[in-house]
């Protein structure tokens, strides 16, 4: 689902904030990304989400390489992932409940499910009672869980997370990764990128670990594909043929 | 997979974003409520110059149809033109169908008629030992005739009549009316199009402020699957209902002016100018000026919804 092939970023030319990473995220994974701060897991996010274009390599998700996709595509593939943004990305002006029913409105969501649907998302991060409150007016920890129920709202095929508990106290982070656990359970494919080491020992999935752009551990996959040779003459587009 | 990459061809705005736009749109007028403002009067003050211009204009070809739907002409003798001469014309224009409608008027009733309209000067005449006034005949005749090429033919003919000595017809002050009628619908199309474009461009240059307002929103929007229609379609509704605002208020501006200056209207005066307020607008020039404000608001916004 998720396929980065050597894949470089750099910002300027003396830093490098990924360096040749290849990792693969088969469809129904779910994975940390963990790393100190500074070592990369939120750019390798937004290169998921194609924020940015990588410097070198290719990144291919959902069965689309994204460095050939076209602008017009942009919008439809990122309907699909389910972001929790770092800085949350919550849009202001808006309520929560308008917040998520613009999302909706995005995603095609007929306006007369708007309501049902906003309620129930907001239901699962226990802020159901926030409905009509504005982003500034909630706690960063509130916030955070209205990022979640956003992002979780229509089932996203892909969902990832951008230090998505860092700012909850640990039973809340406990209770949201229970959440993202049940999204899994219903199909989606789950990333999330933290440095709670807390969080990650507690549950038994694969953690890929950065180190200062590098890929430096991969635990609990099935495949451990540290290193792994460019696929020769192969496009990049038939990698996702496995999913 | 299928059902990912059909995903990426359905259409991107259903017909319930409509509703978003709007609510979106009329929100964002208020939360820039005084720049909203100044684009919206802008309009309407363009639009204000247009349609005084077309009220002004719309009433003058009024009366000059008023005046067309009854023209007379007159065919005056010659002080030594005969009865016989007189007896021939009389016989001509009875066997022409479209000159039937004929009155004679006699020298004296011509001097009588001249008293009576004129009574503060009518001793002046009556110091006269003569009566200047000649005999003439007067001919209604019917709008479709004087615009047909038969007219002037007649017309010559009765001029050829002997012992006529004038055929007197209001056609050429009536077609420099036209004329004048024009003049005044192009000015105000010109001024009020230049206006106009002005006001578009305020509109677009509020609506980039906006923009710029909402430029974080924007990134936002992007990053969650918003499509440029559905980021940029609350703009251009902005814009768009914004300039059909102005051309509503101009409008209504204009009834209101229409009502002052003809309430206001001193009878002595309304003699000259009267004719000027006699009707308001027809519902399709109602209907043209608030579309020249939907069309400068849709402008305005597409100039600056159109840049990244
Ligand atoms: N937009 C940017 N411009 C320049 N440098 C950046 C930018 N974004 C990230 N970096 C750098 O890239 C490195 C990795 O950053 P980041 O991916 O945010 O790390 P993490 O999320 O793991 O804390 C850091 O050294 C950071 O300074
Ligand atoms: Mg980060």
């Amino acid at each position: 689902m998720i396929h980065f092939y050597h894949v470089t970023k750099k910002f300027d030319r003396y830093s490098t904030a990924l360096h040749d990473v290849t990792f693969h995220l088969e469809k129904g994974e779910f994975a940390f990304l963990t790393g100190a701060s500074g070592a990369g897991k939120s750019t390798l996010l937004k290169l998921i989400l194609r924020e940015m274009l990588p410097t070198e390599g290719q990144v291919v998700v959902n069965g689309r390489n994204l460095n050939a996709m076209k602008k017009r595509h942009l919008p439809f593939f990122r309907r699909e992932i389910g972001m929790v943004f770092q800085d949350f990305k919550l849009i202001e002006r808006m309520t929560v409940f308008e917040n998520l029913s613009f999302i909706l409105t995005v995603l095609n969501v007929s306006p007369k499910e708007h309501k049902k649907k906003a309620y129930a998302a907001l239901r699962a991060v226990n802020l159901q009672h926030k409905l009509n409150a504005y982003p500034l007016q909630l706690s960063g920890g509130e916030q955070q869980r209205v990022a979640i129920a956003r992002a979780l709202i229509n089932d996203p095929l892909i969902l990832i997370g951008d230090e998505p508990t860092g700012n909850l106290d640990p039973d809340l982070s406990a209770e949201m990764i229970q959440i993202f656990s049940d999204a899994h359970l219903r199909g989606s494919t789950v990333l999330l990128a933290t440095h709670d080491r807390e969080l990650i020992r507690s549950s038994d999935r694969r953690v890929i670990t950065l180190d200062k752009g590098r890929i430096s551990r991969m635990e609990g996959g099935e495949t451990h594909i540290e290193n792994e040779p460019r696929p020769s003459g192969t496009p990049f587009l038939s990698a996702s043929g496995s999913k | 997979m299928a059902r990912e990459f059909n995903r990426l061809n359905e259409p991107d705005v259903p017909s319930s974003t409509a509703t978003y736009f709007f609510r979106e749109a009329l929100r964002r007028i208020w939360t820039s409520k005084r720049s909203s403002f100044v684009a919206i009067s802008m309009i309407a003050i363009s639009l204000l110059i247009v349609g005084i211009f077309m009220l002004i204009a719309e009433n003058l070809e009024h009366t000059v149809e008023q005046w067309q739907g009854r023209s007379r002409v007159n065919v005056y003798f010659a002080s030594d033109a005969t009865g016989a001469q007189i007896a021939a014309l009389r016989a001509h224009l009875a066997s022409r169908s479209q000159l039937a409608k004929h009155r004679f008027v006699t020298r004296e009733e011509a001097l009588k008629r001249f008293r009576e309209y004129f009574a503060s000067v009518s001793n002046l005449v009556s110091q006269l030992d003569e009566n200047p006034f000649p005999p003439s005949f007067e001919i209604e005749v019917t709008p479709e005739f004087i615009q047909s090429p038969a007219f002037n033919q007649e017309m010559a003919a009765v001029r050829a009549s002997p012992g006529v000595e004038y055929v007197q017809f209001d056609w050429d002050w009536l077609a420099r009316m036209r004329r004048l009628v024009d003049v005044i619908n192009l000015a105000g199309l010109i001024a009020g199009g230049i206006l106009a474009i002005a006001a578009a461009f305020t509109i677009a240059n509020v609506i980039r402020l906006t923009m710029m307002l909402y430029r974080e929103e924007i990134e936002i929007m992007r990053l969650v699957g918003a499509t440029e229609r559905l980021i940029r379609g609350p703009f251009l509704v902005e814009g768009i209902l914004q300039g059909t605002l102005g051309g509503a208020l101009a409008v209504g501006l204009l009834y209101a002016a229409f009502l002052a200056v003809r309430n206001t209207l001193d009878p002595s005066q309304s003699l000259l100018f009267g004719f000027l307020v006699g009707t308001f607008l027809p519902w399709q020039k109602i209907a043209m000026l608030v579309a020249g404000g939907t069309l400068a608001g849709w402008f305005g916004s597409w100039l600056s919804v159109r840049e990244r």
